[in-house]
């Protein structure tokens, strides 16, 4: 018989009892549902975050002190020179507290250059940030991040007014548009020369972040800032480190694997719904080869051969599953473009994964349709005969 | 099937077919012979156990005999494989049963296509070759029907365009008007009579005596033995 009768035969078979096969599929919608809903969910959210982080600023590399070494201004003066860098910004980094009449914050007190606008990509949406300035002057101006300006009260008619940081006055310069995350919006920005003087004394610098130009890579910067450092701080071949240097990518790939490991245990837990799923199949078909006994003698005596009873009952289990399989892409989609609408992040049909769902459903439909199948072929075409 | 007119088409030499049911031998088939000449149109009758039931499966290349010689069309069952079985089934042999036996939730056209579809016709011929038979036996207008919409004479009808659509040269009909009234029964008599003249092999299982006499030779079996008519009477074979 032709692939395409015994499909339509198949498809009959589903709509003659629709109730069964409804529940005999509901395993296969869920498994498929399951997978299509978490893969495509993960890679939207991979993406999304993906996308968020680059907005704070990928191509930016951080030197930090580790273990017993410092970081000076001259460190930082020194990299500008590299090939590749395009600023340089140092900042020293101190918890502080902040007051505006009676409202009070307690923000990240940064002291940092008029580099850091552009390190960190941030920008005010009133005022200005901290203006370029001679070494050695160190006025007392802040520009202030999203969270602590609403914990202050502050607002645009705010920008030239005193507040109070550590109990010193500072005139507000800029307010700085809201950032989500990476400490931004906690952060109270302040001259560095008026951080080091006011706030923290001493000489050393707590980051040096660094903003690579757009013909470079964050790799190549990253190594010819080591290289720097270690001339400087002479650390021979072998030696460990007194800085570390970061950059966002690192932090990006973390993500990305944590993310796909995750997606990897929810698809297995979805994987073993589908083995669920593909018994409940097995289960009908051997029901319905018994109940079809009959028509299989029929089917023997007008000349059917062994293989045709086999792949008839195989095309109908595939087909089953199939049908469960493309409800639960559609589902899963449904789930995913939902989760997507909640998470904030943009909703894309991932075809990869479809057709990966598809050859799933193919695949649970052969094998767990084999074992039907052949007992219905091997039946004896006069037993079946006489079956009542 | 090349089987020649004097070469009978069903020949069942010393046919035997034992059963094992338990620790007891069911003697079905005790050493049978059968000659049936293309052409002929032949009643195998017998009460309930008599074996006909099992000559019918050997006759329609169903079963295999246990020992003894069964040879349909020319071939000889015992050195056919499962497959070349059902290749001689579907060629040489149409089935009509007396529960007509049409396929559920299949159509009247698609009933009559299938065993085409067995044989690998291709769909357009197998569909003009099923219609054509349908609407010579007056179901033209039933094509897609259902056989739940159907009456039992006109299931049994399609069911016997089933048998002869694939041309096949024997027509097996078991017991093919027990379920019918007698009007009804009669058509279907005369059906496979029309099968008849278009030189067709028309064998008849059945143990009503009435329906048996519309045959031109009647087989008698009884527990397991011809009793009478395993060949055609001498003159008769000359004629064929």
């Amino acid at each position: 018989m032709s692939i395409r009768s015994l499909i339509r035969l198949a498809l009959s078979r589903l709509t003659a009892s629709p109730a069964r096969a409804a529940l005999t599929i509901l395993g296969i919608v869920i498994g498929v549902a399951s997978v299509v809903a978490l893969t495509s969910a993960g890679k939207g959210a991979t993406s999304g975050i993906t996308t968020r982080l680059n907005s704070l600023g990928a191509t930016t590399v951080t030197i930090r002190p580790s273990g017993s070494g410092t970081l000076t201004l001259d460190d930082a003066s020194a990299l500008v020179a590299i090939a590749g860098v395009d600023a340089v910004s140092p900042s020293v980094i101190v918890n502080g507290s902040a007051t505006f009449g009676l409202k009070s914050s307690s923000p990240t007190i940064i002291g940092a250059t008029a580099a850091a606008a552009a390190a960190s990509k941030i920008e005010p949406w009133a005022g200005a940030f901290l203006p370029d300035l001679p070494v050695g002057e160190a006025p007392r101006i802040a520009v202030v991040g999203a969270t602590v300006a609403s914990d202050l009260g502050l607002t645009a008619h705010d920008l030239g007014s005193q507040i109070m940081v550590n109990g010193v006055p500072y005139t507000v310069i800029g307010l700085l548009q809201q950032k989500g995350g990476a400490g931004v919006d906690t952060a109270l920005y302040v001259p560095l020369d008026t951080a080091r003087a006011y706030i923290t004394g001493g000489s050393g610098v707590d980051s040096i972040s660094v903003t690579t130009t757009p013909d470079s890579t964050v790799a190549a910067v990253e190594a010819s800032v080591a290289a720097e450092l270690h001339a400087r701080h002479h650390i021979g071949v072998g030696k460990s480190d007194d800085f570390t240097v970061t950059d966002l990518t690192q932090i990006l790939s973390t993500v990305a694997s944590v993310q796909s490991t995750l997606v990897m245990l929810l698809a297995g837990i979805a994987g073993i719904s589908l083995v669920v799923g593909g018994i409940g199949v097995m289960n009908i078909m051997l029901v319905s080869v018994r109940e079809r006994t009959r028509e299989i003698g029929v089917r023997r005596a007008i000349g059917a051969r062994r293989r045709d009873i086999l792949i008839q009952f195989l095309v109908e289990s595939v087909v089953l599953s199939l049908v469960g399989g493309i409800i639960g892409i559609l589902v899963g989609e449904a789930v995913a473009a939902f989760i997507a609408h909640i998470g904030g992040w943009q909703f894309s049909i991932d075809l990869q994964t479809i057709g990966i769902a598809t050859a799933v459903s193919v695949v649970v439909g052969v094998v767990f349709g084999v074992l039907p199948a052949r007992q219905a072929s091997r039946l004896d075409p006069v037993e079946a005969l006489r079956y009542e | 099937m090349s089987a020649s007119k004097s070469e009978p088409i069903v020949s069942l030499q010393g046919a035997v077919r034992h059963y094992v049911s338990g620790d007891e031998t069911v003697r079905a088939l005790d050493g049978v012979d059968i000659a049936i000449y293309p052409g002929e149109f032949v009643a195998i009758v017998g009460p309930s156990g008599s074996g006909k039931s099992t000559a019918m499966n050997l006759i329609g290349c169903l079963d295999r005999p246990t020992a003894g010689r069964v040879e349909i069309a020319g071939y000889n069952v015992a050195e056919l494989d499962d497959d070349e079985l059902s290749s001689l089934r579907s060629r040489a042999v149409g089935f009509v049963f007396q529960q007509f036996n049409l396929l559920p939730r299949t159509s009247v056209l698609e009933n009559v296509i299938a065993p085409l579809g067995y044989q690998s016709v291709a769909v357009k011929e197998a569909r003009e070759r099923a219609t054509l038979m349908l609407e010579r036996l007056g179901l033209g207008t039933r094509l897609s029907a259902d056989r739940t919409q159907l009456s039992g004479g006109q299931q049994q009808r399609v069911a016997i365009a089933r048998a002869l659509v694939t041309r096949a040269p024997i027509t097996l009909a078991d017991e093919p008007t027990g379920n019918l009234d007698s009007a009804t029964g009669a058509e279907v008599l005369a059906l496979l009579r029309e099968r008849q003249d278009e030189g067709g092999t028309i064998i008849l299982i059945t143990h009503d005596q009435e329906i048996a006499a519309s045959a031109d030779r009647i087989i008698r079996l009884r527990d397991g033995h011809v009793v009478d008519g395993g060949s055609p009477p001498r003159a008769k074979r000359r004629a064929a």
